[in-house]
């Protein structure tokens, strides 16, 4: 992983207009996203004047209703799709397209399924031109942090969903990426393993080092996850508030009883409330 | 168990032989000995048929004449050149319409503004019948493997088109993202994904493409071959051996059937991994 430093470290960016902080990694400004025709009839706004910028390290929730467009705002900071209006900068350059500096991880796990869990996680290093015997060390060891040393020759239908996860967890981890984006991942779990992974990807997290956006509609995994929750509201899609969680890092089991993380947690349900009895 | 040897007593008298049946279960679910049975069946009935004189043999010839038929052209060698000859025409026509068919239905999935401008064409030309193409293939080819090569060409080249293009489209967009935002690169999104997604679709269409295309070869050789079963059929019709023409017939069955078993045989094991190929 030692070839990856170079991402690691930003190259201050030369010249750049916009003066900022150097711990800003990404730099969303005034975004906007609309989908469909020309008339005002026909067009979604699914982004409006979205604000948000991400320090280095730091794990950020994005949790709303469904609809609310933060699915739409990470597939735009992956590079899946571009943004109608504003400004998008990774180290103080535009995202136009997808790169290993950020992977992603889907709810559908969307794993190679003709490959096997090893050969998933080699992927993004087969990818970068790396060496066989490199990558599969590389690709071992991060299959033990994922917890699944045995299953390394499993096909993706062969194991549980909660392995897949954990599979395509690795695979994003594999190229060394700046930023992992998670969208949903748990979502199509079952309650016991969602609470197990939360886990994991608390503990991954804090280990790997790096920077996450971690889309949710759950206010507790939003919370116990983040650094920073950032709540959006839908129809058209804007950022409504942000709530920085004090808790400290690794996140544990026993945070979830803390009084400050409950009355967060009820308090952030008390205002999504109305708006996801709209959505209903 | 109880209630389950009650329901026997109580049952009608064919369904009492279910215990029996259940010493010697493995053979009789083993997939390929019904298939034997079946077919074992199919030839006894029919040599019942002939035999017993409900069926005059010179409408339809035994079983036993047409393997006699077949054994006599096998020995002095006429069988295989017919066999061997239609063999090589649908192999050459088959391969052109591999090469055609999902390089036009690739790029038909990857690009919508092709497949705009492709697919009208395509879905024009389909329903026309190879028989109906043969006037104009020989107008075009004369007599000789020229034509029989397209024919099957036009036989197998649309079913390729249309699994290679329903495949391409029905790709998984996020497995696509995913090896994107991985860094794949574009020859290594197309062997390492987008191929092998597509296989499980591809490969049941090429299957029924060469099943298509052995009709057609036959097809041809009826009308515009010197060679080939199809012209075995034809000629011994012109001289009444009914027995070699059922047995022309014969051999083109079976070796359809087993093309068909082989291509099933390797479509298993390249998508083992597919959901529709599970259990």
């Amino acid at each position: 992983m030692a070839a990856n430093t170079a991402l690691k470290t930003p190259a201050p960016p030369p010249g750049t207009p916009q003066a900022q902080p150097a711990d800003i990694q990404i730099d969303i400004r005034n975004l906007g996203k609309v989908y469909g025709g020309t008339s005002s009839d026909t067009m979604v706004v699914a982004l409006d004047g979205v604000d948000l910028r991400i320090r280095r390290g730091e794990f950020i929730s994005l949790l709303g209703p469904s609809g609310c467009g933060k699915s739409t705002l990470l597939g735009i900071v992956a590079g899946f799709q571009s943004a109608s209006s504003g400004t998008l900068l990774q180290n103080g350059r535009p995202i136009v397209k997808p790169d290993p500096s950020r992977t992603v991880v889907f709810q559908d796990y969307a794993l190679f399924g003709w490959m096997t869990v090893q050969q998933n996680v080699e992927f993004g290093l087969k990818a970068k031109g790396m060496a066989k015997k490199e990558r599969a060390e590389i690709a071992r060891s991060l299959i033990d942090m994922v917890r699944l040393t045995g299953f390394e020759e499993k096909y993706p239908h062969q194991i549980s969903g909660g392995m897949k996860q954990r599979a395509a967890i690795a695979r994003a981890l594999a190229p060394d990426p700046d930023i992992l984006l998670m969208d949903e991942p748990f979502g199509a779990l079952d309650a016991q393993t969602r609470v197990l992974l939360q886990e994991e990807i608390a503990r991954i997290s804090s280990e790997a080092g790096k920077t996450v956006i971690f889309v949710t509609h759950g206010i507790d995994e939003a919370v116990f996850l983040a650094d920073r929750v950032v709540v959006m509201s839908p129809r058209p899609g804007r950022v409504r508030e942000e709530v920085t969680v004090p808790l400290p890092r690794p996140r544990t089991a026993e945070m979830r009883s803390d009084p400050w993380f409950v009355s967060t947690v009820n308090d952030l349900w008390e205002t999504l409330k109305p708006e996801w009895q709209k959505g209903e | 168990m109880e209630a389950n040897s009650k329901a026997h007593a109580a049952a009608p008298p064919f369904m009492q032989r279910a215990p029996r049946r259940a010493v010697s279960p493995r053979i009789l679910t083993d997939r390929s000995f019904r298939a034997a049975m079946g077919l074992t069946a199919f030839f006894a009935v029919w040599q019942a048929l002939t035999s017993l004189g409900v069926i005059d043999a010179f409408l339809l010839p035994s079983p036993a004449a047409v393997a006699g038929a077949m054994w006599d052209m096998a020995l002095d060698g006429s069988l295989w050149v017919h066999l061997g000859a239609s063999l090589q025409r649908v192999a050459v026509g088959f391969a052109l319409a591999c090469v055609v068919g999902m390089a036009l239905g690739l790029m038909c999935g990857w690009w919508r503004g092709v497949a705009d401008f492709v697919r009208p064409v395509v879905e024009a030309l389909r329903p026309i019948p190879p028989l109906a193409w043969i006037p104009i293939t020989i107008l075009w080819f004369g007599l000789g493997d020229a034509a029989s090569y397209f024919l099957v060409f036009l036989g197998a080249v649309f079913p390729a088109f249309v699994a290679t293009y329903t495949a391409v489209r029905g790709l998984d967009r996020n497995q696509m993202n995913a090896a994107l935002c991985l860094g794949a690169t574009p020859w290594q999104l197309f062997t390492d994904v987008l191929i092998p997604a597509s296989l499980p679709i591809i490969l049941p269409g090429l299957r029924i493409a060469l099943g298509v295309g052995w009709m057609c070869v036959v097809t041809a050789e009826l009308i515009a071959a010197q060679t080939g079963l199809g012209y075995l059929i034809q000629q011994s019709r012109m001289l009444f051996q009914i027995n070699n023409v059922v047995a022309g017939m014969v051999a083109i069955g079976l070796v359809g059937f087993a093309m068909s078993a082989v291509l099933e045989r390797i479509e298993r094991r390249v998508n083992a991994w597919a959901p529709s190929e599970r259990n």
